[in-house]
């Protein structure tokens, strides 16, 4: 096996992973999916990831202490920040060096944009980014191309939708700049007003052949995966143009009937009203699958983080 | 002896800043992080006049010789300047400023919700030089490419 490039390294932006550093990700998540779980659970025996959420997650947080415990490992950390000193006004800084101190790799999730490249430079550990502000998503990214290649077989030559909040979604922009490593067809539909920043996207754009409008109807029966995101309306400044936006797009069967045969429906969850639970046990719906994925690609690349000698 | 040597006076030693685009002196100084707190002399000079029609600004800094890394700073706030370096009243050195790689401090992060504008962390700001030929800077932690139109007039200085 080639060295493990992942070895005490952090995960900050998806722009720090090339395609080979994805597919090297792909292949241990297979890997880590593939063993009995006996063996799973020597990966990381006697590990502990510390995790620091200054936002909610339901998914992200436990799938990463379901990994790590799938690994043998524990966890610890703080997931609602009032109970900690960061309520008296400690710094960002001041707790991730703390936070370090006691955990192998840390996995953090903040509202500021580039709160984990700064908390990567002040950590004595391994930091992983969990979602930073509007900016970036990357383990959701590497968890979405995984899908998509488990699911479709492949990711060169899909065509792949993407509705919904493409301004505020940080999943979108690191999606996007991942895809940016394949060779992909993207089309992008949203309100006039939740277009995708183009200051965010200045260097998928030479990477990334994609089309942006507002309907993404004419391009339904194109899509091989219709990726859908929620219109959040916490990163609204202002209320009502949330209210203004928000059922802009809701995936139901009409539009399932005119997706081609074979195509999936992916979302990063959590949904409000944008895709029907009457979808939810149709075979394009693979979004709770999209989330089982996660778990492993989390597992993957913590045992990658780790262990030098990978998994 | 142009008008424009003789505003300010000659430096046995030190370093003179010259054709500073007009009114950008300032925030040259402040990019430098010269504020006069070392107690060393610097004299700036404000719309000296330069040519027939044109003004430029000029910082002499005494007893104190800026390296490369320092002056390259400017190359985006005041891209016309030469750097002269004197030695016992003599130039013994002139270079142009030439654009480094990466620029600390000098330019705010124009995205609001970007780490290095939250006041609370102590971080500076680190622009990438992404692309020398439309000069588009990206901010090191957030990602987002500030806007360049512009950008030498823009009253955002960090530091």
């Amino acid at each position: 096996m080639a060295a493990n490039s992942f070895f005490g390294r952090d995960v900050i932006s998806v722009r720090d992973l090339d395609r080979r550093g994805l597919e090297d990700v792909f292949g241990a998540a297979e890997r880590v999916m593939a063993m009995p779980a006996a063996e799973r659970r020597e990966v990381a025996r006697g590990r502990t990831l510390g995790y620091l959420f200054y936002e909610p997650s339901t998914r992200t947080r436990l799938s990463f202490q379901a990994a790590m415990a799938s690994l043998g490992g524990s966890s610890l950390g703080i997931s609602d920040v009032a109970s900690s000193s960061a309520s008296k006004g400690e710094s960002l800084a001041d707790t991730v060096r703390t936070l370090s101190i006691y955990a192998d790799a840390l996995v953090l999730r903040h509202p500021l944009d580039g709160s984990s490249r700064f908390a990567a430079e002040v950590s004595g550990k391994p930091v992983i980014n969990g979602g930073s502000g509007t900016e970036e998503h990357p383990t959701q990214a590497v968890q979405d191309l995984f899908t998509m290649r488990r699911e479709k077989g492949r990711i060169d030559g899909l065509t792949v939708g993407i509705i919904g909040d493409l301004k505020y979604g940080r999943t979108v922009y690191s999606l996007l700049r991942a895809l940016g490593n394949y060779d992909v067809k993207v089309h992008l539909a949203s309100p006039e007003s939740l277009r995708i920043r183009s200051d965010s996207v200045y260097d998928i754009r030479k990477r990334l052949d994609f089309t942006e409008s507002e309907q993404m109807d004419d391009r339904v029966g194109e899509l091989d995966v219709l990726y859908v995101t929620r219109i959040q309306k916490e990163r609204f400044p202002d209320e009502e143009e949330y209210i203004r936006v928000k059922g802009s797009y809701v995936v139901g069967l009409d539009v399932l009937r005119r997706m081609k045969k074979g195509a999936i429906i992916l979302h990063p969850l959590p949904r409000l009203d944008e895709i029907s639970p009457e979808l939810d046990g149709t075979e394009q719906a693979r979004y709770f699958r999209q989330a089982e994925y996660g778990m492993h690609v989390r597992a993957a690349l913590l045992a990658l983080i780790l262990r030098e000698e990978g998994v | 002896m142009r008008e424009s040597e003789l505003i300010v006076r000659r430096i046995s030693e030190g370093t003179v800043i010259d054709h500073i685009d007009e009114g950008m002196g300032l925030r040259v100084l402040g990019a430098l992080g010269i504020d006069g707190g070392d107690g060393g002399l610097t004299t700036v000079a404000l719309n000296v006049p330069s040519g027939k029609f044109k003004k430029k600004d000029i910082i002499k800094i005494e007893d104190r010789f800026l390296a490369d890394d320092d002056t390259n700073k400017l190359a985006v706030i005041a891209p016309r300047a030469t750097v002269n370096i004197i030695r016992n009243y003599k130039l013994a050195e002139k270079r142009r400023v030439s654009l480094p790689n990466e620029i600390e401090r000098i330019f705010r992060c124009s995205n609001p919700d970007c780490i290095t504008n939250s006041g609370r962390e102590h971080i500076e700001s680190v622009m990438d030089v992404i692309d020398r030929e439309v000069l588009a800077l990206k901010c090191r932690y957030c990602g987002r490419i500030l806007d360049v139109s512009g950008i030498g007039r823009a009253p955002a200085a960090a530091g």
